[in-house]
């Protein structure tokens, strides 16, 4: 008889394959935004709440989507290699020494291009499906 | 265990009003808790296995299974008035130096943001002592049921009251966290006597990129345990030998030292992580040293890992005390015991172990995890390590073994 913990495992292991099938997620700046490319690191650094202000000065506004939905899942999976539970883990260690608060956070990706669009210095990331006129893909290297 | 449900009891049913985190501008009030509950088992019965030296009761001699080592619920209330002004209260329910459980307010600040690269604090905050001091009553936010204790366990005290500031800056991908502070604290032992830490002040460096993270802190205070006094006065009557000796180990605004030096790497889909500290007391407390090291590897929701760690003293862990030779009888019985006194405090300061621990945390839903860890102590020869309330039958030196579960939870 399999143990639940197998089971769980297994679930975790299938959920890994089925989310590497899905279309990369992108991330999003608003179209007139300045920011052309950023590397892997400081979409890591931005989302970890370590980089506020890229180099030249801008701040940054990173905006979330809703813990543990598809699109939350693969993007940090995708582009920092981590898990939900590691995230939660990370910003547990910042509300509780008072060093921070995660980023706002919206309900979904079309959620998402509306706070990205209407917010100054915002950056998102949503399925590439629902990137529109209002704004720009970031090249992440 | 009642008197525990019904402290967590009583904190959850603290009234507060909660908003939800906004847009930066716009004022924000947060409230966030974390807890933990746990039982640990200890095979060795002629002692406690506790949570830190200034509470009473653990597992073994209390009884051989206790929620009391790792349990505590935390609540935290977070204001935003501005972008540039925050404020932070934070209060735990744990076991306390009385064994009671009554809510302390372990944070209590308020933050000002001078630069976006400079802030200060005022009011009561966690030392960054070491590379996980801030957080280490946070049991989601660590891999581990409770923190090393061969190096943790070197200062119980967490928090302290004064003044901070935090620094950051960035430099080839480096994010840099210059932290430094002046405090003060009082504690209580317990047995009930003052433990008073003056001048306190911490200097700690973190650099992150990446997965990695490199730490060190420098920290320094002045330690007076006043419910020594007597028993160091005692000495001074025996003369210059027993000023000598009072003069060796008493605490009495004595200059103390901490350094720690921590690594972590975590790049994903497993972790290593280590620290080194060394504590300097010119007193009985002398000079403590120990390091632990830690590794995991995430199975999609399972994480095992292994700690191997070490504490041990490089300073005199017995004292011959006053000759008693050639004093009269009436003299020499109270030389040996105030002898007898001091070295029973050198021996008891003085952490002195191995220990291995195996663990699975169990990442078993959102904001929840389920850790199982096992402990292998194995204390150095003559010693009692992190153990306390050491009975007549209790032999140093020996091994123990300790079994514990855990449900981490934040909210």
């Amino acid at each position: 008889m399999p143990s639940r913990l197998t089971v769980t495992g297994w679930s975790v292991v299938l959920g890994f394959m089925i989310d590497s099938a899905c279309a990369d997620v992108v991330v999003v700046v608003p179209q007139h935004s300045p920011v052309e490319r950023l590397s892997r690191e400081q979409v890591m650094d931005i989302y970890l709440g370590r980089l506020t202000r890229l180099s030249d000065g801008t701040p940054v506004v990173p905006i979330d989507q809703r813990e543990g939905s598809t699109t939350y899942r693969e993007f940090y999976q995708q582009y920092l290699g981590q898990s939900p539970a590691q995230i939660k883990a990370h910003w547990s260690k910042l509300i509780f020494t008072g060093h921070g608060q995660p980023p706002r956070s919206v309900a979904d990706d079309s959620a998402v291009a509306d706070a990205v669009s209407q917010t100054r210095h915002a950056i998102g990331y949503l399925d590439p499906d629902f990137v529109d006129a209002r704004l720009r893909v970031v090249a992440v290297e | 265990m009642r008197q525990l449900a019904m402290a967590l009891l009583t904190a959850l049913a603290v009234p507060v009003a909660c908003g939800t985190a906004g847009a930066a501008e716009t004022p924000t009030l947060s409230l966030n808790g974390f807890g933990t509950l746990g039982v640990v088992h200890s095979d060795e019965r002629q002692a406690d296995f506790v949570a830190h030296r200034l509470v009473p009761d653990g597992a073994g001699h209390s009884g051989a299974w206790s929620a009391e080592v790792d349990s505590r619920l935390g609540l935290q209330l977070t204001a935003n008035p501005t972008s540039r002004l925050s404020g932070v209260i934070q209060v735990i329910a744990e076991q306390r130096h009385d064994g009671s459980y009554r809510p302390f307010v372990e944070w209590a600040n308020v933050r000002f943001e001078v630069t976006p690269a400079l802030s200060v604090r005022i009011g009561r905050m966690v030392q960054p002592v070491f590379m996980a001091s801030e957080y280490r009553k946070v049991g989601y936010a660590t891999p581990w049921i409770r923190p090393p204790q061969e190096v943790y366990g070197l200062l119980p005290v967490t928090n302290f009251d004064g003044v901070d500031f935090r620094y950051r800056s960035r430099f080839a991908g480096f994010t840099h966290t210059l932290q430094g502070n002046y405090g003060r604290k009082d504690s209580t032992t317990p047995s009930g006597g003052d433990v008073r830490a003056r001048d306190g002040m911490t200097l700690a460096n973190t650099l992150e990129r990446g997965g990695v993270t490199l730490f060190a802190s420098y920290s320094r205070y002045r330690l007076t345990v006043a419910e020594l006094a007597p028993f160091f006065d005692a000495f001074r009557q025996f003369g210059p030998e027993g000023e000598a000796i009072a003069e060796r180990y008493d605490v009495d605004g004595t200059r103390n030292t901490l350094i720690s030096l921590g690594a972590r790497y975590d790049p994903g889909d497993w972790f290593v992580m280590g620290e080194w500290i060394r504590s300097d007391s010119p007193s009985f407390i002398g000079d403590g040293r120990g390091w632990y090291l830690t590794g995991g590897y995430r199975f999609g929701s399972l994480t095992p890992y292994v700690t191997l760690a070490r504490a041990w003293v490089d300073s005199d862990t017995s004292d011959p005390g006053l000759s008693t030779a050639g004093l009269p009888p009436p003299l020499a019985a109270p030389a040996r015991q105030l002898n007898a006194g001091l070295n029973q405090l050198l021996g008891r300061a003085a952490v002195q172990q191995k220990s291995v621990s195996l663990g699975v945390r169990w990442d078993l839903a959102r904001n929840v995890a389920l850790t199982v860890q096992y402990d292998h102590l194995d204390l150095a020869a003559g010693a009692r390590g992190v153990l306390t309330n050491t009975q007549p039958g209790f032999e140093p030196g020996g091994t123990v073994d300790l079994f514990g579960l855990a449900l981490d939870f934040v909210f």
